[in-house]
């Protein structure tokens, strides 16, 4: 194991027992700057698990995680998100009786107004920050061709729209590291290349993400590198081309 | 206009006065937050000891009533210190009942709290008087004031008036703001705004304490109006009247659940009471209460955003010129 050499985040000997089971069974591996690492393996193989551990939704049973050099092990999700990883859901999560344009404006952070101290300073306290994240938040939308679902409630979107919200929230709440659960997940086909199109997109500006996937075709083209679990160990990781070679992934995982 | 009639309008502006306040913490904590507060009730219970037993002075051995902490603060600071104790109920009950727990056993939890609440101030009878529960509460400024009655009841609902205008302030700012449609989003989605850096426990704890506060100083406006105050007033069906009100106003909109206010604890209440009593003895109370729950139920049902809908939150075009325009919301419905 080495020493977090430039890793953004570092997972070390990750465990996690539900009951028995153990979910994450000693799981270690890094997330380079800038990339788009990819989680792949079987289902049941504790992927999931590790991005909620990693998010701060689960604490660990035992292991460690840093982040920038950082111990961040066990602290809660609201504390995580501050330093900027930021997660996505498997299954959309949007706040149903907002607005799209609102959902947006809650994930903006330290926001002018949202403690109440602030809010009884009164509108022309908070307004003109708010503005600001309006124009940030139209920008998105305008990037992601969502501006014309700007005052629809979010509830009322599509599956595929919900899923690019999704993103968009992410983005908007000003990501150094990406957590995405599927982000395809449900979609049709020409909605998940334009995903896929926004996601490389995002990494051509830098962003760094760490993204579970099942399409194989998409993960070759996205990530590197590969990070393959089964049974809540990792048992493989580096380019694709390299994990696709690797016996133990073919057995768990490629071929059944 | 009559006496009479004076009397009673300004009685019933009192007791909307009180309900529609009531109205605002509720919707605060379940119409904003998500709160499913079903204890809500104990909080005013809480404000209106606290007024009455800070109104009274001290209590005498061997009195008519016993309680403790009595004491003669002048007007308004028993209503303050309504207000200040049912903010700390709400931190109390917040402590065990809001975190780590899902919402349906949240609810439950309050539930549970609302009946030994009850049962206490039952079966303690040194603490607040027991089932007689207090009487003889003192009005406010009435020994300062020279007023003849009618004109007393007018300047009470002034009092109320000015209270409730506080009142509407404090859930104005928080529903207005961005503290608001965070609060907003934690109730649709808990896990996802903790996601978005956002300290759900906390955001709810203080929308809980809130409404607390609100409902603390409630209570002890309409102690001070009708002197009296039993475990009778405050039994937990109370909070459903509360929780039908706002949902048949608009949850989620302080305009609305005013109306609701209006509507359910205030025109209905006050409308059955003109309806001839008929069929066994209690017959037209038992029958208040099956109504209020098929209100609630048919709403729920049938118009659940209520008759004054949470409005849609939209913002004006940032085009040069335009940028100073304030911002709009427009209400629809759906």
């Amino acid at each position: 194991m080495s020493e977090p050499t430039g890793a953004l985040l570092a997972v070390r000997d990750l465990h996690r027992q539900f009951g028995g089971v153990h979910a994450v069974n000693g799981a270690s591996f890094e997330v380079p700057p800038g990339r788009i690492t990819g989680l792949i393996g079987p289902n049941g193989a504790g992927k999931s698990t590790v991005l909620n551990v990693i998010a701060g939704a689960l604490r660990p049973t035992t292991g460690k995680i840093s982040y920038r050099g950082q111990d961040i092990t066990g602290l809660p999700s609201y504390k995580v998100a501050r330093r900027g990883i930021i997660r996505t859901f498997q299954i959309s999560s949007e706040f149903a009786a907002l607005t799209v344009l609102e959902n947006l404006l809650v994930a903006a952070p330290s926001q002018r107004g949202e403690a109440l101290r602030q809010a009884a300073l009164g509108k022309r306290y908070w307004r003109p920050h708010e503005r600001t994240m309006v124009e940030r938040a139209r920008e998105l939308l305008a990037r992601f061709d969502m501006s014309a679902k700007e005052d629809e409630y979010a509830g009322n979107l599509s599956g595929g729209q919900k899923r690019l919200l999704e993103l968009m929230r992410g983005l908007m709440a000003g990501p150094a590291l990406l957590l995405l659960d599927e982000p395809m997940a449900g979609v049709n086909p020409s909605l998940a290349r334009r995903i896929e199109q926004h996601l490389l997109d995002l990494h051509g500006e830098g962003l760094t993400m760490l993204m579970i996937e099942h399409e194989l075709a998409v993960v070759e083209r996205l990530c590197d590198p590969v990070i393959v679990m089964a049974q809540g160990r990792v048992i493989s990781q580096g380019a694709m081309a390299e994990v696709r070679a690797d016996r133990e992934v073919l057995d768990a995982y490629l071929i059944g | 206009m009559s006496a009479a009639w004076q009397f009673y309008i300004s009685t019933v502006l009192v007791y909307l006065g009180v309900d529609v306040m009531a109205c605002w913490g509720l919707n605060l904590q379940f119409g904003v937050a998500g709160l499913v507060n079903f204890a809500f009730i104990i909080f005013q219970a809480a404000g209106a000891y606290t007024a009455a037993v800070l109104t009274l002075g001290p209590a005498t051995k061997g009195g008519f009533q016993q309680y403790v902490g009595g004491a003669h603060w002048p007007f308004p600071l028993p209503i303050l210190a309504a207000g200040v104790v049912g903010g700390l109920l709400a931190v109390l009950v917040g402590s065990f009942a809001i975190r780590r727990l899902r919402r349906d056993y949240e609810a439950m939890v309050m539930l549970v709290v609302s009946l030994i609440a009850t049962s206490i101030a039952t079966n303690q009878v040194g603490l607040v008087n027991g089932p007689n529960g207090l009487a003889l509460v003192p009005k406010p400024l009435a020994t300062m004031v020279n007023l003849s009655p009618l004109g007393y009841q007018w300047l009470f609902v002034g009092i109320t008036a000015a209270i409730c205008l506080c009142v509407y302030w404090l859930v104005h700012i928080v529903t207005s703001s961005p503290l608001g449609r965070t609060l907003r989003a934690i109730r649709d989605n808990e896990q996802a705004a903790a996601a978005l850096g956002k300290n759900v426990t906390g955001l709810r704890m203080l929308a809980f304490v809130l409404g607390g506060v609100i409902a603390g100083v409630s209570g002890a406006i309409l102690v001070e109006f009708i002197s009296a105050w039993s475990p009778g007033s405050w039994l937990y069906p109370e909070t459903f009247v509360y929780f039908t009100a706002v949902i048949v106003g608009g949850s989620g909109n302080n305009l609305g659940v005013m109306v609701g206010a209006l509507l359910v604890p205030v025109a209905f209440l006050e409308a059955t009471r003109f309806v001839p009593q008929f069929g066994p003895p209690g017959f037209i109370d038992a029958l208040q209460w099956i109504i209020v729950g098929v209100l609630a139920l048919v709403f729920l049902w049938f118009w659940p955003r209520g008759v004054i809908p949470e409005r849609r939150r939209r913002f004006p075009p940032a085009a040069q010129g335009e940028a100073r325009q304030p911002l709009t919301s427009t209400r629809t419905g759906r």
